[in-house]
């Protein structure tokens, strides 16, 4: 029994990177996303094709790989000169621009799929395009994303545990070390943090949805 | 000169000219009907006199003011169609509710937002000096016009829980709290089912009055008939025939005017 709790603090203390990266990761890639759907929806040419180009190239690389880039081309083009101190710095910045990306998809659905005629009333009723954006499309934009976003961002947990392949001493990495003391189950076991915290994420957007079931359209 | 005048106005997409040269005048208080067949150019004509398009050519002016002219570049700055605009209110086919907000939200939400705008540039919005005052007349001013569209009752719905006639009757309401000069309608009552035509006909009819001018675009000849003071046969991008509902529709001159009324007439008469 000390065992088991030993290894879960252990494990947890992994757990806390995971939940890190999850968290920063969230905090910037929302705007970040929101940001980059503008840009990909801007009238001025170049910005538009920079921001669909970027997304493309991001949405069709594997994030696995994405992570060894920013961990090892920075080096390598200054000649060892910058070095990630911290590995989860390099994973953060991965996963931001990743998550961004597909946000950003995400936002531009959204917007995209707001009927022209809820931008017109507003015009006719003599609002600013920033109170029509703000006052009229915005929840509207929130209601259809709050699905494809919690799917993303469900996502974005179990991903974390990718920051392994650069030695993020992540949960996964903590499990597997004990496998070299014959102990397989920790493994199998950091299974029960992920569907925890999966649930919590779920139980939040449900009640989210809930609260924007009030009205349909 | 009358209270509205529409000069000249020609709107082309691309190479397609969809209005060529059309004009028009109203007196304060008439309602003008528009009348023509699909792609004839009428929704094309209203959203141009909202400013939701921008023609080519043309002069648009409001009580001897110029509200919109095509060659010169002071009117089509952003700022400055946001404020002639307020001039127009468009009522349209789909309606345009904001879902997310309550009947009475969709009434207040623009003037309380103008209302905002006003105070800070010029100290008043009508009459109110202060935000707290202006919002007390904006929301007595929205039940009372709930009241006249005969919706009281649905002040607290959401659009979403109403029938297409209560939503365009609704729709109607919001035009109206901001005061426009000139209130438009783009065929108000084809998205309805026909048994709820008539309800949305009659709130138009009854705000027939001396200081409400209405441009109105419609199929419903007959409403067009009682209703109108001027009619406006649209064809092509122009305007075929004008006159009174009399000259237009009783005893229409050219054979376009004829040809299309005829097939009103074989179901009505
Ligand atoms: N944004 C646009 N771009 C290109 N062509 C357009 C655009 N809007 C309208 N048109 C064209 O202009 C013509 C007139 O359209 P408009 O909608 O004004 O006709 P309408 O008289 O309102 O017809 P309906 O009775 O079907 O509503 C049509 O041929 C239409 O295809
Ligand atoms: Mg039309």
């Amino acid at each position: 029994m000390e065992q088991f709790w030993n290894i879960t603090f252990q494990l947890l203390e992994g757990f806390k990177e995971n939940c890190i990266l999850f968290g920063v990761t969230l905090l910037v890639a929302l705007p970040l996303g929101l940001l980059i759907s503008m840009g990909s929806m801007s009238k001025i040419l170049p910005i538009k094709a920079f921001c669909r180009t970027v997304v493309w190239i991001i949405r069709g690389t594997p994030l696995m790989l994405q992570l060894f880039v920013v961990y090892y081309i920075p080096p390598l083009l200054t000649d060892g000169s910058f070095k990630f101190s911290d590995r989860l710095s390099a994973a953060i910045i991965a996963f931001v621009i990743n998550y961004a990306a597909y946000f950003s998809e995400i936002y531009r659905g959204g917007i995209e799929s707001i009927p022209k005629g809820q931008y017109e009333a507003g015009y006719v009723l003599g609002m600013k395009k920033s109170q029509i954006f703000f006052k009229v499309v915005l929840l509207q934009v929130v209601k259809r994303i709050v699905a494809p976003m919690s799917n993303e961002i469900i996502t974005l947990v179990k991903d974390t545990s990718l920051a392994r392949v650069i030695a993020v001493g992540e949960i996964l990495k903590n499990a597997e070390q004990f496998t070299k003391q014959g102990l397989i189950w920790p493994l199998f076991y950091t299974g029960a943090f992920f569907l925890i915290f999966c649930g919590v994420l779920t139980l939040l957007f449900r009640f989210i949805e809930r609260r924007l079931d009030y009205y349909k359209g | 000169m009358a209270f509205l005048e529409v000069q000249n106005i020609q709107k082309s997409f691309g190479k397609t000219e969809v209005l060529k040269n059309i004009g028009f005048s109203l007196e304060k208080g008439e309602v003008l009907a528009i009348i023509g067949s699909s792609g004839s150019g009428k929704t094309t004509l209203l959203r141009c006199i909202n400013f939701l398009e921008t023609p080519q050519h043309g002069v648009i002016s409001v009580g001897g003011e110029v509200l919109f002219d095509a060659d010169d570049p002071s009117k089509i700055k952003e700022k400055e169609i946001r404020k002639n605009r307020l001039h127009f209110g468009m009522v349209f086919q789909q309606f345009n509710l904001f879902p997310q907000y309550t009947v009475f939200d969709n009434l207040v939400l623009a003037p309380k937002l103008l209302a905002k705008e006003k105070l800070k540039e010029n100290g008043a919005y009508f009459g109110a000096t202060s935000y707290k005052n202006a919002v007390a007349a904006i929301e007595a001013e929205a039940a009372q016009l709930l009241k006249k569209v005969g919706l009281t009752e649905k002040s607290d719905e959401y659009p979403c829980n109403l029938s297409g006639g209560q939503q365009q009757r609704v729709a109607i309401a919001r035009a109206l709290a901001l005061h426009p000069d000139v209130l438009c309608f783009d065929e108000p009552t084809s998205a309805l089912d026909p048994e709820l035509t008539g309800e949305v006909l009659n709130v138009i009819k009854g705000l027939k009055s001396s200081d409400s001018t209405m441009v109105v675009v419609t199929h419903e000849i007959s409403f067009a008939h009682d209703v109108a003071d001027k009619v406006i046969f649209m064809a092509d991008g122009v305007i075929e025939e004008e006159g009174t509902p009399q000259q237009v529709i009783e005893n229409p001159k050219s054979p376009r005017t004829q040809a299309f009324l005829s097939r009103f007439n074989q179901y009505s008469d």
